[in-house]
């Protein structure tokens, strides 16, 4: 995947979209366009300390004058949010790179979003411009309530009567039993928390959706508690050269220690920054970033692991 | 004054003290050390600095500067390879200051010679390189010593196009810039540079 410039935007509003969730609008102080970007296309947002987080972009493909972000707060999260919501006020610099995409509109005759909570940023610039291409679209919003329902008014606004909502506070939780059928042609959107994301995963696969035909975005990639990384050699194809990677160390550190600089983002296994193709070896893939059709041949070496050797097409 | 204020307790703009990154120097290097006893190249050229830009760190867009401190055996002020931030800073080379002929950044954007599809148009910067200068036949210059204004620089090899730039910008500089894509120095004799400074060939010291 590609590196990315970073830019040093200004924060030039900063406002409540619900009692958690900050929406900021950020422009270039000098270049009155920014990078060009695809809905569904986050940024990352780089702390002080060096740590990197992604975020979607919401706002508006058309209006390059500024990109819009929404950063919802976890008190429990790793601290990157709660930096953004005390720091990033009108003035303020906050350090951004270009647009990546990972998670895009599909060619589909019919397009299913099934979005939960901060999970609407990524679909709302999608499902907009869908409805403007007056493509057939349905997007199913969940929340706890309606106050809580983060860019409401915005995907309202975009979606009119395509728009259903379930908030759990008024009585209406989303069920997987809502989703349709498999039909030819038709693209299913997922993007929310790990557990819906399983959820409409399993209920859409018991319901012939075909794997190519899923889209989902997480912002966490698989968390396994019981995974017990071990050692083992990553070849490379180029050279011959064979590597050791230690259990307690990723394969991308190894490399960097090689001199082998690869562009890297998250380290998390979401953002695909650092994912590369392998030609041998069983790979243990524990990413979220690779689509299930491209791990035969596709590695992210922040998280992803092999079983005895792999061999890298670097 | 507030906006400064955030500014600053967002981001530190100097990072923590960190070990000076490792430098070859221009004359040690393998290129700069054999063109040094290799006579010929342009002389009596009087060339003309237009813009400094440096990147605080990896990645980021480069910012103009009016102007720039040069730390001899270091780098520019600010720079990424002066911090040892730089994508190439766990690489020990001669990359303290990197210099690029407007001339070539002119040849791209009329696209001459015609090796992609159109003109490339780099805004000010965009070649992450750290000097624009014009008048100065760059390729001449791996291991001669010349003067930027009151700074002495070093040829230490000829700057190599990267893949890494052709991503960042999502433009295909990278055979385009091929064989003009500048100079690596090092810095002989420091102090501040401004764009207009005057830039001339000196003579070489005896080693």
């Amino acid at each position: 995947m590609t590196a990315r410039v970073v830019m040093k935007l200004k924060v030039v509003a900063a406002r409540f979209s619900t009692p958690n969730v900050l929406h900021l609008r950020l422009v270039h102080p000098l270049r009155p366009e920014l990078p060009p970007w695809e809905p569904g296309a986050h940024v990352d947002l780089r702390l002080p300390d060096g740590k990197i987080r992604q975020y979607s972009l919401c706002g508006d493909p058309d209006d390059l004058s500024a990109y819009e972000i929404a950063v919802k707060r976890e008190d429990a999260g790793r601290g990157a949010s709660i930096w953004a919501h005390q720091t990033l006020k009108p003035g303020a610099i906050a350090h951004v790179s270009a647009p990546r995409s990972n998670f895009a509109i599909q060619k589909a005759s019919r397009h299913i979003f099934v979005v939960g909570g901060i999970g609407v940023t990524p679909a709302l610039p999608m499902a907009r411009r869908l409805a403007a291409e007056g493509a057939d679209v349905l997007v199913h919003f969940c929340a706890r309530s309606k106050a809580e329902a983060p860019l409401l008014a915005d995907l309202r606004e975009a979606c009119g009567p395509r728009l259903r909502t379930w908030f759990t506070a008024d009585g209406r939780r989303f069920s997987v039993s809502e989703l349709e059928d498999y039909v030819e042609g038709a693209c299913l959107y997922v993007c929310g928390p790990p557990r819906l994301l399983k959820a409409v995963q399993d209920a859409a696969t018991a319901r012939g959706w075909p794997e190519a035909r899923l889209r989902s975005e997480a912002f966490q990639a698989t968390l396994d508690e019981n995974f017990k990384p071990e050692p083992f050699d990553a070849t490379l194809a180029s050279t011959g050269k064979t590597l050791h990677v230690p259990a307690d160390r990723s394969l991308l550190e190894v490399l960097r220690d090689h001199g082998i600089v690869m562009p890297s983002s998250c380290e998390l296994g979401v953002c695909g920054s650092c994912v590369c193709g392998y030609t041998e070896g069983v790979v243990i893939h524990r990413d979220a970033a690779i689509p299930v059709a491209e791990r035969q041949h596709r590695i992210a070496p922040c998280v992803s692991r092999a079983r005895v050797s792999v061999t890298l097409d670097l | 004054m507030r906006d400064d204020e955030t500014r600053a307790g967002a981001y530190a703009e100097a990072p923590s003290p960190r070990p000076a990154p490792k430098m070859v120097e221009a004359f040690d290097h393998a290129a700069g050390s054999l063109a040094r006893h290799v006579p010929g190249g342009a002389t009596g050229f009087r060339g003309v600095l237009l813009h400094i830009h440096v990147a605080p760190a990896a990645s980021y867009e480069m910012e103009e500067l009016a102007e720039a401190e040069c730390v001899a055996g270091r780098g520019i002020v600010g720079d990424r390879y002066h911090v040892g931030t730089g994508t190439y800073s766990p690489k020990p080379d001669t990359r303290e200051v990197t210099l690029i002929e407007q001339e070539a950044l002119d040849a791209l954007s009329r696209n001459d010679p015609p090796l992609q599809r159109g003109p490339i148009a780099l805004a000010p910067g965009d070649h992450r390189r750290n000097l624009t200068v014009r008048g100065v036949p760059l390729n001449h210059l791996v291991g001669r010593r010349f003067r930027v204004g009151e700074v002495i620089l070093r040829g230490g090899r000829l700057n190599f196009p990267c893949k890494y730039l052709e991503e960042l910008l999502g433009l295909p500089v990278y055979l385009p810039l091929y064989n003009r894509s500048g100079l690596n120095c090092g810095i002989e004799r420091g102090g501040v540079i401004r764009p207009g400074d005057g830039i001339e060939l000196l003579n070489d010291v005896p080693a």
